[in-house]
């Protein structure tokens, strides 16, 4: 199809990887034969999720931190529609971490981009939980400390049932990803490493450039095990490409309500009366 | 006014609930009506608690203290409750709980009476009803007859038949002299059936079955008291009724739930307490920016913090007229009985669909607990109006979200199932809701969304003047009103009550209007502030008189208000 989702000129620095991240973004769309009413895009606050006003689409952009819940409602009243969320490693594993967490445990069916620049870019470069323990800041002149999240093994470990992780610098990769969630029926995790190449001097495009290196096809992204063993392996390198995919029923399976029409055509039309038989009980 | 109350009271555990739900039905179903009230505490084996059961051949809308029976169902709560019998009242227990009390008004039932099989304080609550009925002079197949309908299946067959023999072997163990037959007959309902057309509802029932009516479809909530019944009740009919219900990981993901769900077209809400609520806050902006329609309940307890788990109060009103950063209109309703919390939880919908705000329905734990009998609700009566949507574009297209109006509400879609594309931003925004920080935008946005405000108030209808015309006036909402009332008709009207349903926002003239007249505006509320009187100086410029205030935790009794009612008579405060 002929795809055009141009709308508001984005305001990153020049060089920004969410330059690479909104193209990629529209070409996955694109690819996934998704027009931009098809689909609802579900974004936090920072940078990242910035992109949401540049991409012609329905909309809604939430709290920091607060994106997935939303999505959970809006799933709830319309599981039929494609979820998109695009937001940042801090709004999504720092504010959001809760409700991270647990939409992967309902296998919520949504597309998940993350922006990881490993700093907080809307607020002017304070640590993020994915920031290195050296990293320094104001707030850390002496460096971070700690470990820092790994957010393929907490995606894994909370059970989301795609994850992958890409870098801007690979736009092929990236692309194919993000199709691949967005064709994905459940909880689809992309973290994306994506240079701030202003607040950010430490996770440069070269840092990611050199240490970015697809999975080979001796991983097996159908076994746990190995998807675990892989992403929690200390390494130079950062293996990125599918690390994970399996099959179980998403979020909406549980409900019998949600098993036909979305709620969203259906509920309109409940009457009153439906409540009647409900009365027995207080007889 | 005719009525008995029967108190029941032993630890948790022990049955002093499903002793409550039998002898409550039982009654129903004998066409009396039933106001039940729990003083539970929060723990789920030992402590003490009781409910009391009032009925009587008229409707009852409050609880009283003074009991005309007591059903004691161990030692302790023969110690702790005796006081509250009345002289010529009656208390039952077991033998064993008796102590080495000689009450004049005390029956102990000795062990031997029943099967063997149904031996020591586990049938206390079953031996002890059959002794009330007896003593109430009902039939005992009445009460074998509900023994049976809420134990079938729940017990072993073994163990239901020595609870129903235990019914038949007690009935015999009352003598004449200590038969008390209601003085008084049911009156007959409007329409027939076995409990005379009535239900017994707890407020959050009424509550859950007022947003069912209303269509909600998305409902989401985190365990809290007294919110959680809800939750339960909504999940439960879920799967019929075509609701998704959930459990969600905070309050915060609860209120993001129930605005996602209403950006994405379904009538959705959320519900807490006020720990809960505080939680929330900054999502109930985000309600109030992206001018979403949100229904909000409030099951207020005792605060700040944890508070008292299972004790009532009012004192989240002007924590919710003011929750949440910066300045954006939203709707603050209280239900004053159990046909409020149906009939004004469905309402509830409306107003967030007619004016795209949130709307907290306020309720206390006090009323949101309390079980009465309520004429079976008139479904015809619940009205459901959407409010404005755009009419539909020939081809995709980027709706003005936020198009500035006169009366500040702009047509909305829903998104995916229409043409439009739909967009709503937390930031402040341009019609389109694209972001922006111009200051004319700014101006012009602020400012649609907070004439809703004065266009809210003037629909919204001013407060009800019961007994209009004394001297006095005292101004109540939510589950104080029904003792009050009672206590003010005990006294022969001797006050007027202002009873205040929708909160805010406030239309000053309408409210001014119907207290005007007055020499002495007094508050009446569990509260320690007098919320509502500061609400009324600072939105209405009214000067209250005084505040009644209660802030123990517990239930405000007809008993209490008639004791509040004569602090005034007496020249105080
Ligand atoms: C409740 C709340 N706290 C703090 C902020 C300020 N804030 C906005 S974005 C952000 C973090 C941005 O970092 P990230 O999510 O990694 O996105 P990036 O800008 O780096 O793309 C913070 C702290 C906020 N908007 N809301």
């Amino acid at each position: 199809m002929t795809c055009n989702y141009d709308f508001h000129q984005p305001q990153w620095c020049p060089g920004c990887g969410n330059f690479d991240l909104l193209v990629c973004v529209k070409d996955a769309l694109c690819g996934a034969n998704l027009g931009p009413r098809d689909f609802i895009m579900v974004t936090g606050i920072g940078q990242a999720s910035k992109l949401g006003f540049s991409v012609k689409c329905n909309l809604f952009n939430g709290l920091h931190g607060r994106a997935l819940p939303l999505a959970t409602g809006v799933n709830m009243a319309n599981h039929k529609v494609k979820l998109i969320s695009v937001s940042g490693d801090g709004d999504y594993y720092a504010e959001g971490g809760n409700h991270f967490i647990h939409a992967a445990r309902r296998n919520l069916n949504i597309a998940v981009f993350a922006g990881d620049n490993r700093v907080y870019g809307l607020t002017k470069g304070q640590a993020s939980p994915t920031a290195s323990p050296e990293f320094t800041t104001p707030i850390h002149p002496e460096g971070v400390g700690g470990k820092p999240l790994n957010p393929a093994l907490l995606a894994l470990a909370s059970g989301a049932t795609f994850v992958a992780r890409s870098f801007t610098g690979n736009k092929e990769e990236l692309t194919g990803l993000m199709k691949q969630a967005i064709a994905h029926r459940g909880f689809a995790l992309v973290d994306i490493m994506s240079p701030c190449i202003t607040f950010n001097k430490t996770n440069t495009f070269g840092w990611f450039k050199q240490r970015a290196k697809p999975v080979g096809p001796e991983h097996d992204a159908s076994s746990f095990d190995a998807a675990v063993s892989l992403v929690s392996r200390e390494q130079e390198t950062i293996p990125t490409g599918l690390l994970y995919k399996a099959d179980r029923p998403v979020y909406s399976d549980r409900f019998s309500a949600l098993k036909g029409e979305a709620l969203a055509r259906l509920a309109p039309a409940y009457s009153p009366d439906r409540v009647k038989p409900l009365f027995e009980k207080y007889k | 006014m005719n009525h008995i109350n029967v108190v029941i009271a032993g630890a948790a555990g022990q049955g002093v609930q499903s002793a409550g739900d039998i002898l409550g039905k039982t009654l129903l179903r004998l066409g009396y009506q039933v106001f039940i009230a729990q003083d539970y505490q929060s723990r789920v084996r030992g402590g003490h608690n009781f409910i009391s059961v009032r009925f009587s051949d008229e409707p009852l809308a409050a609880p009283v203290r003074r009991a005309d029976y007591l059903l004691a169902l161990n030692e302790e709560s023969v110690g702790l409750r005796l006081g509250e019998l009345a002289p010529e009242g009656l208390a039952f227990c077991l033998e064993a709980a008796k102590g080495s009390r000689t009450d004049q008004r005390l029956r102990a039932l000795p062990d031997s009476v029943g099967p063997e099989a149904a031996r020591g304080e586990k049938f206390a609550a079953v031996k002890l009803l059959s002794m009330l009925f007896a003593g109430l002079g009902f039939k005992p197949e009445v009460l074998a007859g509900s023994v049976k309908k809420i134990f079938e299946g729940r017990l072993k067959p073994e163990l239901l038949r020595a609870n129903l023999d235990a019914v038949a072997a007690v009935a015999a163990f009352i003598e004449a002299k200590d038969v008390r037959a209601p003085a008084f007959q049911p009156k007959a309902a409007a329409r027939g059936g076995p409990s005379a057309g009535r239900l017994l509802v707890s407020g959050n029932d009424a509550v859950s079955l007022g947003m069912a009516a209303a269509g909600a479809g998305v409902y989401a909530g985190y365990p809290m008291t007294p919110s959680t019944s809800i939750l339960n009740t909504l999940g439960t009919a879920g799967p019929r009724l075509g609701i998704a219900v959930e459990q969600a990981e905070d309050e915060i993901a609860a209120l993001n739930i129930a605005i996602g769900g209403s950006y994405a077209g379904v009538r959705s809400a959320c519900g807490s307490s006020g720990a809960g609520l505080s939680l929330m806050a900054e999502s109930i902006g985000l309600a109030g920016i992206t001018e979403t329609p949100v229904v909000i309940y409030d099951g207020q307890r005792a605060g700040p913090a944890i508070g008292m788990a299972t004790r009532t109060e009012q004192s989240d009103l002007l924590p919710l007229v003011h929750s949440s950063h910066g300045e954006f209109p939203r709707a603050v309703i209280s239900p004053a009985d159990h046909y409020d919390s149906f009939y004004l939880a469905a309402e509830a919908f409306n107003i967030a669909d007619a004016w795209q705000v949130p709307v907290f329905f306020v309720n206390d734990l006090g009323q949101a607990g309390s079980e009465r009998s309520v004429e079976e609700y008139d479904l015809s009566r619940v009205r459901v109006d959407r409010g404005l949507f755009a009419p539909e574009p020939a081809g995709t297209a980027m709706l003005a979200r936020y198009a500035v109006t006169e009366s500040g509400v702009s047509p909305r879609a829903v998104p995916a199932l229409s043409n439009w594309l739909v967009s709503c931003d937390s930031h402040e925004h341009d019609e389109n809701g694209r972001l922006t920080d111009d200051k004319d935008n700014r101006v012009r946005q602020q400012a649609k969304r907070m004439r809703k405000l004065a266009g809210m108030a003037a629909s919204f209808p001013g407060p009800e003047i019961l007994n209009p015309g004394k001297p006095d006036c005292l101004l109540a909402w939510g589950s104080t009103v029904g003792p009050l009332l009672e206590a003010v008709n005990m006294r022969g009207a001797a006050f007027s009550v202002a009873v205040f349903r929708y909160l805010f926002p406030l239309d000053p003239e309408k409210v001014r209007r119907a207290l005007a007249g007055f020499s002495r505006l007094i508050t009446v509320e569990q509260n320690y502030t007098g919320q509502l009187g500061k609400l009324l100086a600072m939105d209405c410029g009214l000067r209250m008189h005084s505040h009644l205030g209660k802030y123990d935790g517990r239930n405000l009794t007809v008993e209490d208000a008639l004791e509040l009612l004569g602090s005034l008579e007496g020249g105080k405060p």
